[in-house]
């Protein structure tokens, strides 16, 4: 469907916009995603005001997970996260095995060393999103073998 | 009717305060600002209230009432009804009705209800607006005249 290619092209173009910008800076060797995980963490934000709306009030933090997990993920990447666990200690990974940013490149390692420009704009969306819900996290991804894709959420308390 | 509107953000800052009408007791920001402030710690109280039965079995049927993110009355004075709702961001809306006037001794707790709700509603759509920083005040005036116009219409 076109309609639905509009966003994975926007977020490519925003990632070669980023790196772009960060070439030009010769101090710096490493490529760096913050601003893209900015705009995800923005992003992320917002929609939950508009994703909750309808939504009775969460239990707790695992509620909120199971939240992420199934509506929040359908919203964004059309379907929902394969794999939940929990630490029960404020330590979540979520599995998506054909994450949508990742299921344009071929299987295996081919690309693999560039997996992480296209999981950083969403490991904002998600620390975006939960912040929104007063849930302060750090966000990782981990890819091993594409299209699959591990996000670890650590939540800090305070 | 209503006479004022407050959107409260998540660290009690108010992020909009409105009013109409020619209520001497409301017409002026202060006296709205005491107003919707002497309603948070109403609010905060409900909140509470909430956590703590979560999980607990017996207060089931109160749990359930306490999910909704309409609070209800939060409580009256002479001249004023006060009325909550707190979404699951932590934001706090808040609206206060004239009890005085003719058309506002039966308010139904319904249309209250459908007010904030669609209040949620405009404000959902004013932090998408990009010139909007979260957590600061709403200066927009589409929401301000749509947040007027709800006030007029509805209850």
């Amino acid at each position: 469907m076109a309609d639905e290619i509009v966003f994975e092209l926007l977020h490519s173009e925003i990632i070669n916009y980023a790196l772009e910008q960060t070439k030009n800076d010769k101090d710096t060797k490493d490529t760096d995603l913050s601003v893209v995980e900015y705009i995800g963490f923005a992003a992320g934000y917002k929609i939950m005001e508009r994703l909750t709306r309808e939504w009775p009030r969460f239990k707790d933090e695992l509620d909120t997970m199971k939240f992420i997990c199934t509506d929040f993920w359908t919203c964004i990447y059309k379907k929902q996260i394969d794999n939940l666990r929990t630490n029960h200690q404020g330590v979540y990974v979520l599995q998506d095995n054909a994450f949508r940013f990742l299921t344009n490149f071929s299987n295996g390692h081919q690309y693999l060393e560039f997996a992480p420009r296209y999981v950083a704009y969403t490991c904002g969306l998600i620390r975006g999103g939960l912040a929104n819900l007063c849930i302060n996290s750090v966000v990782t991804a981990e890819v091993q073998t594409m299209p699959s894709c591990k996000f670890h959420i650590h939540v800090q308390r305070s | 009717m209503a006479v004022c509107v407050a959107v409260i953000g998540k660290d009690n800052s108010p992020l909009y305060i409105g009013g109409i009408g020619t209520d001497s007791s409301t017409d002026n920001e202060l006296s709205r600002q005491w107003l919707v402030h002497t309603a948070l710690d109403a609010l905060e109280e409900r909140l509470v209230s909430s956590n703590t039965n979560a999980g607990n079995a017996p207060a089931n049927a109160a749990r359930t009432d306490l999910r909704d993110l309409y609070l209800g009355l939060l409580y009256s004075t002479d001249t004023h009804k006060i009325y909550g709702y707190v979404t699951n961001t932590r934001i706090k809306l808040v609206l206060v009705t004239s009890s005085t006037s003719p058309s506002g001794s039966n308010i139904r707790d319904a249309e209250v209800r459908t007010a904030l709700r669609r209040l949620h509603a405009l404000y959902a759509d004013a932090i998408c607006n990009p010139f909007h920083l979260p957590g600061d005040q709403i200066t927009s005036s589409k929401f301000d005249k749509q947040v007027k116009n709800l006030m007029l219409n509805n209850v």
